[in-house]
């Protein structure tokens, strides 16, 4: 274009207008009521993350075997990767969790948060080592693809603890540690409830979460395989994908009861999707108990639900890691033998444990 | 000669026809589709599930069809439904009928920078509506970080409630569909903005209002956006700003172009389009109800839309 455009007045306009939007947006808000704000006090007794012993393998690897020389972690800089945005309840509590451990032991903490882009967290990395990380905490957002990380760690000797997800590599070479829960054990245990809730038969339906992703396979392949060997009578009729969301879930249930009214049972493999099927039967005047679900999480909302008898149990992925991945980096640190496979032991909601666990919900 | 000449005439001239009303045939034929071969669709209760679970989409490729008509593109109404969701849990408490028009005016004006950028900077549409599209949902994300139950009952009736038996979310569609039917067919704003696009330094050299108009286009379609966000927040009974309208933008791109509304503007279909978003709402939901893998769908999806593209490509020469 070669016309003339009044630049000047409706530069004023456009900063006019994006300082109303804020303005509006924020201005004088309200919300429904404030006294709901989450009142989290960074984790009592019976929140903590405890060791399964027997699932954890008896590998382990010491500073010496990793070719790193022993340190104090208290004068250490740790490095904190976050792989999603802290926008669901498990992402804010892990990375809350990294964060309080931190502080309780004085260590300088530098974080980074790569929302759900693998190669933004890839160069997330590299920049906290940049930054002078001298011991590194990860999720990683997918468990492939880092070996430009671990060859520039290994080069630097920064120890990696990875939680939550593993990364593919070798223990004691590549990193020092993984710390997270059994996401097939998880689907086994889903399995058990609601072959105990459906008392062994019936046709039920499963909320996978985003596909290709390594939590949905292993949360699918427990669950199947536990109902295949114990409850033959249990049969799977509708696998559809809710993406991990709330909406997803929702859509798809409402789906689900068009097409398959007398649906006995939802596995939902996150708890905002089990939260979604919960609206979508609510909305199609079905009564709490009709069809049974079953979650896992173990977030505060979905074990709300089985209080109001609409989830009948939320098989835990406990998210709080600071704790025992400080704990391993200081060991490490000290020259002590570090378990490479740390299997946390997850709890279990039901109707008989709801109301008193609630508070360990998050 | 003849034999040359007459099925190729005859070959266009259906091309055209298929064009035109292609979408029509698709619909009828995936309901017959679903008649035979899907259990329980022939109940009042699926029809209402689709046409709740079409409304936002449609309300959005509304509004978008509106922007492509002028040859443009709105790549952030689903950032701007995000606004929406926040902005709602934000002001719910001065009461549900505030709360819903705060955030119809954010949608606005969100939109308003957009036309903003468009016709007052010429920066591309495309590139305008992108930054919108990173910004708001970031906006949206600092408004209200994570997902928020809303308890207010006024705005769960307004999701899960109806009139005469037709749920409040397809009424409300159904109103904007007639509403943006007539500002199109009968109103001078209408006749300008498909004039615009169909040549905008001809609509310019004639004197039209064309900044005006594409800053009216833009802020209509955030205005709309945000009414689908309102809608989604109250189906949902809550405000999730992470997830709501990710890639909401694509389906309604595809169901204006499956519609037959040109990329290249100059031309819009309302009914088309309320076809298209139905279209690709019951093209989901059968491959949903007879439990094929997800990834079934997007490939048919992607059938579909360049089956749209390939018999609107010769648009250009006619």
């Amino acid at each position: 274009m070669n016309e003339q455009h009044p630049i000047r007045p409706s530069l004023l306009t456009t900063v006019a207008v994006c300082a109303a939007l804020t303005l509006v947006a924020t201005g004088c808000a309200r919300g429904e009521d404030d006294a709901a704000a989450p009142a989290s006090d960074g984790g009592g007794e019976g929140q903590a993350q405890v060791l399964d012993e027997a699932a954890s393998g008896d590998e382990t690897c010491s500073a010496a075997d990793h070719g790193i020389e022993g340190f104090d972690l208290t004068d250490k800089k740790v490095g904190f990767s976050q792989s999603e945005a802290e926008s669901n309840p498990f992402r804010i509590t892990e990375t809350q969790s990294i964060k309080d451990e931190a502080e309780e032991r004085g260590v300088d903490l530098i974080t980074s948060n790569a929302q759900s882009d693998f190669a933004q967290q890839i160069s997330d990395v590299q920049d906290l080592m940049s930054q002078g990380a001298e011991v590194l905490i990860i999720a990683p957002l997918n468990s492939d693809g880092w070996k430009p990380v671990l060859d520039a760690a290994e080069a630097d000797s920064v120890p990696i603890i990875t939680v939550d997800r593993p990364i593919n590599g070798t223990a004691c070479a590549d990193f020092v540690t993984f710390i997270g829960s059994d996401f097939v054990e998880q689907g086994r245990r889903a399995a058990d409830q609601m072959i105990d809730t459906l008392g062994g038969e019936g046709e039920i339906a499963i909320l996978l979460g985003a596909p290709g992703n390594n939590v949905t396979t292993d949360r699918t392949d427990g669950f199947v395989e536990r109902i295949e060997a114990e409850a033959p009578d249990v049969e799977i009729v509708f696998e559809q994908s809710g993406d991990f969301t709330r909406e997803g879930g929702q859509s798809v249930t409402e789906q689900l009861i068009q097409s398959e009214p007398d649906i006995d049972g939802i596995y939902a493999q996150n708890d905002e999707m089990g939260i979604g099927a919960v609206t979508a039967l609510n909305g199609a005047g079905k009564e709490p108990g009709d069809v049974a679900i079953v979650t896992v999480d173990g977030t505060e909302a979905a074990v709300e639900h089985i209080v109001d008898g609409w989830i009948s149990a939320v098989v835990e992925s406990n998210p709080r890691f600071g704790p025992l991945a400080f704990e391993a980096a200081e060991a490490f640190g000290a020259g002590e033998e570090v378990g490479t496979n740390l299997i946390i032991t997850d709890r279990e909601y039901d109707a008989a444990n709801a109301e008193e666990e609630l508070s360990n919900a998050y | 000669m003849r034999l040359d000449t007459l099925p190729r005439v005859d070959g266009e001239r259906a091309l055209h026809l298929l064009r035109d009303y292609g979408v029509y045939v698709g619909v009828t034929l995936i309901v017959l589709f679903n008649i035979a071969f899907t259990p329980h669709f022939l109940s009042l209760e699926n029809f209402r599930t689709q046409a709740v679970q079409v409304a936002p989409v449609l309300i959005v490729a509304l509004g978008m069809a509106l922007v492509i008509a002028t040859g443009g593109i709105d790549l952030s109404v689903g950032s701007v439904m995000a606004l929406s969701a926040a902005v709602i849990s934000l002001y719910l408490g001065y009461g549900p009928i505030v709360a819903v028009l705060i955030a119809i005016v954010v949608g606005a004006l969100a939109g308003t920078i957009n036309g903003v950028l468009v016709a007052f900077f010429g920066i591309q549409a495309i590139i305008a509506t992108l930054a919108m599209m990173i910004g708001g949902r970031g906006l949206a994300l600092v408004l209200l970080p994570q997902l928020d139950g809303i308890r207010s009952p006024g705005l769960r009736a307004l999701g899960s409630g109806s009139f005469l038996g037709v749920p409040y979310l397809v009424w409300i569609a159904a109103l904007l569909v007639v509403l943006v039917a007539f500002l199109v067919r009968r109103t001078v704003f209408g006749r300008r903005l498909v004039a615009v696009g169909g040549n905008r330094r001809a609509a310019e050299l004639s004197g039209l209002p064309v900044r005006r108009v594409l800053l009216g286009v833009y802020a209509l379609c955030g205005a709309l956006a945000a009414v689908a966000g309102v809608l989604v927040t109250a189906r949902l009974q809550a405000a999730d700003p992470n997830s709501v309208g990710v890639l909401i933008e694509l389906s309604a791109i595809t169901a204006v172009v499956v519609g037959g509304t040109p990329l290249t503007g100059g031309r819009v279909r309302i009914a088309g389009t309320v076809a298209g978003a139905v279209l690709m709402q019951l093209l989901v939901a059968t491959l949903i109800k007879h439990d094929l893998p997800p990834s079934w769908t997007q490939m048919a999806q992607t059938a579909v839309i360049i089956a749209a593209v390939y018999l609107a490509r010769d648009r250009g020469r006619t």
